[in-house]
């Protein structure tokens, strides 16, 4: 791969569809899908590992308090563009929005999953019968909403571009469709962002109700606020990360200065995030619980550990423009955001003494699965519609590949000026 | 008048066949006896009825002397009630009954003069056995035998017996006669008898085979069964009715008869909610039934304990209110406040281990192959057929 | 000097910030103030509960059995399908009431206690519960479960401070276990199941109010004999109307040490304030739509501008 400047988003090209890698992970979807029948014949209890004391799993604490979490790259790197003016961050919009459209399907259909009495929640629909003060109402109200109103609507784009290319019968339609859109587009980018706003610091109070179990580093009023301040940076190293590693599989090139202003953008979310962290923590004078000689401290400051190496990282790699430097840099910062929002939900948090979990290997899998899932649509996805940035001259290249294959030319494998291998 | 003529001290065992009980009866006799006092008495420490039976029946049949004070002759009846076999006849031929007021022929100066008789003859050999609380109020006016309070009749003979045991709760320690407010100052025999040790048999009638061992004990070993703090033989009197009561399966698991008649009574349920004293009262009444016969005893037939043996509970606490269960104990078999919950599954664990393992070592190759720092360590040429397995594409550690 | 466009943009870009973020944060503090008026909720006027004293309790195991039998959780609901009847270790999804044992390793003090549902006064299993599937009656403060409602998300599992709704991991239909003081024996007038079986009296049943005085009573009459010479329920957790008595420390039998300011009350707070009419979201929404609608004016003005460079269709 090579560094140049995206301008436009531009399909996946040069790639198949099915290659073996992309069938792996099918299988692991297909997989978790059957196990998803067996869970809705036998019940909760065989198919995870959650007991009474825990009675939250890896389902929901992982797939949707976790994931959710990395899929905030629509809010976070949106707001960045639309209300902060970065306009350099509208390129990568269209990936930001369709990783959050994946991760918040695929966590709302396991969401389905792990609910006990599913064929109940049309109750949803009679705010009659809403408890106004549950955050769990919140988030069960202003997720789905957010997904299939705000989130959808922005991810629709992609597909017009494609039928305007593909289907050109379609394009007056499409052109007076795009009209009405544009009219009311900003009301709806104003949703996407106050809805996560409220349903990902609502992730965040869910756990308030835990009271003194949650362990002190973690539990505090500001809960709600330090959940959607990390889901702002998760989304951020998420959509950094998926372009470096998609441009790296696909051979495409990639912008360091995008992603130095990423880099540096994160680094300064993660900065003042870890500050409002630490000074809660000494304003309510717990800061002695993280000098304890138990696993929660150990736990407070692995979380701290790779947050503040994160921030290194992120501004030397934005500096040197050092590519391997700031996938680990978004790895570490997305890891150690997640742990954050993982911990208050199951590792720091003790419900009643002498209480354990550990997924069950069906819970794992399905898990994995429908993550998996939401990987096999991104790489669909970005393979059919104009998603991932790229140079100009790669959408020319693009074209230039249809008229070979059209024509009967013989294909070259790719067009890219280095030659790499295809990994997926 | 002559001199009466007491039988000649037989052997006991000369004494029963003279009599007619065959060996047989004795023998069942003996396992009875067995069977009724298993421990505390070293009589039955034997291994068989016939080794009992032979060391009975060389015993020298004792002498005793019974007097009644103030009582019911409930006592005396008790000792006649059994259905095989006759132990009257048993009781008659095994202890030398040299006088008793109930079952003698002789009355009025002739009972007095046969009572001195026998002590005289016995002095410092028989057994006195008493029935019937002593009157302490008033000197003791309130019992009088041929005129003289029932006190000086105690002390008088009393001092001459070998042994005295006390047949009942009246004479054990005041009975009935004893129940507030006690206008006689009634008390039991071992208050007015105190340079000897005095065996209390208390119950409303005790059952006849506590006195049965009692008395064989002291006639084939010499000496006096085991007592506890109360002077009770413990063979008969060291368990509570609750602890081997038969409707104690009923009380464990809560199954309690709630008014006489209802259908948890009919069924044979626990009368702890009727105010049965079982779990405050000492007694065999549970493992030793009255006329041989199981269930021929208050609890057997729907009527809760009233604690009749005990002092402090018989004719003391009204009969239907409920005592407090002693000697809770809990079992190992109850749940802990906070017990262990959960496990890792090792398949689970080693899953888990396999996705963490394979999303580092997925990135950990991608990072790998970016550009790093001014190309100064340019990415390694790959090889042709990588299968790296990219299942999780944008973060590792899970 | 002239603002340039842009100057002037980006200052009520700023602005607008500024402006939202003073007004959301007067918005909360108004109604931290309007909400910190709120009292602490109270027990309603005809509360029900339980008092259960251990030093009357044997561990007979009779409130056990009766629950079992007066809620149809049959023996058969226990048997682990091979024949084998389960002895509950915990309360779980076939039983609503146990008697457990503290007897530390020296043995040296030992208690019963039983464990059902507290009937919190404030209860945080009904705060959480999204659709109102607990509730808590109006006059009589118990609190129960509706199949109809709720979706088995178990919030209610993980956010009670004393552990007691549990869930039936079995089977495809679900429902969610929890003692709910025989609500259908009290609407005939009789008493729980429970405390009309226990042979001792250990634990009864009455009017919270009534139940209070009598554990004050007690407590009086034997001083020394009740940890702490006080009873557990009166003020925990905002108060529960199950009392306990106890001759052991409190966390020995299993109730937590809790304040008296009730979980909802306490870590809701801020959410209340925020949400409250929705104000602070609609004014932070009205603010960002007003900055983005400045955005996307000039974004779409850019788009052109590329449409005409390369010749390509923009793309939004």
């Amino acid at each position: 791969m090579n560094i140049e400047r995206w301008d436009r988003c531009v399909p996946v090209f040069n790639v198949p569809l099915l290659t073996k890698p992309f069938k792996l992970i099918c299988a692991l979807g297909a997989l978790a899908l059957g196990l998803v029948t067996y869970r809705e014949l036998s019940g909760l209890g065989p198919a995870s590992g959650m007991n009474d004391a825990y009675a939250w799993g890896i389902w929901k604490t992982f797939n949707i308090m976790v994931l959710t979490g990395l899929g905030s790259g629509g809010f976070s790197i949106g707001i960045a563009a639309w209300i902060f003016r970065r306009h350099r961050l509208h390129v990568v919009m269209r990936t930001a929005l369709l990783t959050s459209f994946l991760a918040y399907a695929s966590g709302l259909m396991l969401l389905g999953v792990d609910v006990g009495r599913p064929w109940n929640f049309y109750w949803v629909f009679t705010p009659w019968r809403w408890n106004l003060h549950s955050p769990l109402l919140e988030v069960a109200v202003c997720m789905p909403t957010y997904a299939m109103f705000p989130l959808l609507m922005e991810n629709v784009p992609p597909v017009l571009d494609w039928f305007h290319k593909r289907r050109p019968q379609f394009r007056p339609l499409i052109e007076k469709a795009e009209k009405v859109m544009y009219k009311f587009y900003p009301l709806v980018v104003g949703l996407a962002y106050i809805l996560p706003a409220m349903h990902q610091s609502s992730l965040g109070a869910l756990m308030l109700l835990g009271g003194n179990r949650v362990h002190g580093l973690w539990q505090t009023p500001l809960l709600p606020l330090l959940y959607v301040w990390a889901a702002a940076f998760m989304g951020f190293a998420c959509v950094a990360g998926t372009l470096l590693f998609c441009s790296l599989v696909w051979d495409r090139p990639f912008d360091v200065d995008v992603l130095s202003e990423m880099n540096r953008i994160t680094a300064w979310i993660i900065g003042s995030w870890m500050f409002v962290r630490i000074f809660d923590i000494v304003i309510e004078g717990k800061i002695g619980l993280a000098f304890a000689m138990n696993i929660y401290a150990g736990l407070f400051w692995i979380e701290m550990l790779f947050l503040g190496v994160a921030i290194v990282m992120l501004i030397d790699s934005a500096k040197y423009k050092d590519a391997r430097l700031m996938f680990h840099a978004h790895l570490v910062a997305a890891v150690g955001g997640m742990l954050y929002r993982f911990n208050p939900t199951t590792l720091a948090f003790q419900p009643k003494p002498g209480a354990f979990y550990f997924p069950s290997a069906i819970e794992l899998l399905i898990s994995v699965g429908f993550v998996s899932l939401a990987i096999a649509a991104f790489v669909w996805a970005v393979k059919n519609l104009a998603i991932l940035p790229a140079p100009t001259y790669s959408w020319y290249q693009m074209e230039a590949r249809e008229q070979d294959a059209k024509s009967g030319a013989a294909l070259t494998p790719n067009y890219a000026v280095t030659d790499s291998n295809i990994l997926l | 008048m002559s001199k009466p003529d007491f039988p000649e001290k037989q052997t006991i065992g000369k004494s029963l066949k003279n009599a007619g009980v065959s060996r047989r009866d004795f023998l069942s006799f003996c396992g009875v006896l067995m069977v009724a006092a298993p421990v505390g008495l070293s009589l039955t420490q034997k291994a068989s009825a016939t080794a009992i039976a032979n060391a009975i029946g060389q015993a020298k049949k004792p002498s005793v002397i019974w007097l009644h004070f103030q009582d019911c002759t409930g006592c005396s009846e008790t000792l006649l009630r059994t259905s095989r076999p006759d132990v009257a006849s048993l009781i008659l031929n095994v202890i030398s009954l040299d006088y008793h007021e109930t079952l003698m022929a002789a009355s009025g100066y002739q009972a007095e003069k046969s009572l001195r008789d026998a002590v005289e003859q016995n002095a410092g050999k028989f057994i006195l056995v008493c029935e019937g609380s002593v009157p302490t109020k008033d000197q003791g006016v309130y019992m009088k035998l041929a005129g003289r309070p029932a006190l000086d009749v105690l002390k008088d003979i009393g001092s001459k017996a070998a042994a005295v045991v006390a047949m009942g709760s009246c004479a054990s320690w005041g009975g009935v006669p004893s129940a507030d407010p006690n206008p006689t100052g009634a008390v039991g025999v071992d208050q007015i008898i105190t340079d000897k040790p005095v065996v209390t048999l208390p119950g409303c009638p005790p059952n006849p085979y506590n006195l049965l061992g009692t008395v064989l004990e002291y006639a084939t070993m010499g000496k006096l069964p085991a007592l506890d703090q109360f002077n009770r033989p413990k063979f008969a009197y060291d368990r509570l009715i609750h602890d081997h009561c038969p409707r104690r399966a009923h009380f464990d698991a809560g199954r309690f008869a709630k008014e006489f008649g209802d259908d948890g009574h009919r069924s044979g349920w626990c009368l702890y909610k009727l105010g049965c004293k079982g779990p405050a009262t000492h007694a065999a009444c549970s493992t030793q039934p009255f006329n041989e016969t199981p269930d021929v005893w208050p609890i057997g037939i729907g009527a809760p304990c009233v604690g009749c043996t005990e002092k402090a509970v018989g004719f003391r606490i009204p009969i239907f209110q409920t005592v407090d269960i002693q000697r809770v104990t809990p079992p190992e078999a109850l749940p802990l406040v906070h017990m262990p919950m959960g496990s890792a599954s090792t398949v689970a664990a080693g899953l888990a281990g396999l996705i963490a393992g394979g999303i580092g070592g997925a990135a950990y190759m991608a990072a790998s192959r970016l550009p790093g720092r001014k190309d100064k360590n340019p990415p390694p040429a790959p090889s042709s057929d990588d299968t790296a397995d990219s299942s999780l594409q944008d973060v590792g550690g899970k | 000097m002239a603002l340039s466009r842009r100057d002037a943009l980006k200052k009520f870009a700023v602005g607008s910030a500024a402006a939202a973020a003073v007004g959301s944060t007067s918005l909360v503090t108004l109604s931290g103030v309007a909400h910190s008026e709120e009292p602490a909720p109270v027990a309603p006027k005809n509360a029900v509960g339980m008092l259960y004293d251990t030093t009357r309790c044997i561990g007979c195991q009779s409130c056990v059995v009766a629950c079992a039998e007066a809620n149809n959780l049959l023996p058969e609901a226990m048997k682990l399908g091979d024949g084998v009847h389960l002895t509950a270790s915990d309360l779980n999804s076939f039983t609503k009431n146990i008697i457990k044992l503290y007897k530390p390793v020296d043995g040296k003090e030992y208690s019963f206690v039983k464990q059902q549902c507290m009937q919190c006064v404030d209860p945080t299993c009904v705060a959480g519960c999204m659709f109102k599937g607990l509730q808590k009656d109006k006059n009589t403060g118990v609190i129960t479960w509706n199949s109809k409602v709720c979706v088995g998300c178990r919030y209610c599992e993980i956010s009670c401070p004393f552990h007691v709704p549990k869930f039936q991991w079995q089977g495809f239909n679900p429902k969610i276990v929890k003692c709910e003081l025989c609500k259908e024996r009290l609407a005939k007038g009789d008493q729980p199941a429970c405390t009309s079986v226990c042979p001792t009296h250990a634990v009864i049943f009455g009017k919270r109010d009534d139940l209070l005085i009598e554990a004050k009573t007690r407590i009086k009459n034997h001083p020394g004999k009740y940890h702490e010479d006080r009873v557990y329920g009166e003020t925990e957790g905002g108060g529960t109307q199950v009392l306990y008595l106890s001759h052991v420390a409190f966390e020995n039998i299993g109730l937590p040490k809790l304040e008296s300011e009730s979980v909802p009350r306490k870590y809701l707070k801020w959410q209340k304030r925020v949400y409250s009419y929705l104000a602070v979201p609609a004014v932070l929404y009205a603010s960002m739509v007003g900055v983005i609608n400045g955005n996307w004016k000039k974004h779409q003005e850019h788009m052109k501008e590329d449409e005409e460079k390369t010749g390509l269709r923009a793309q939004l």
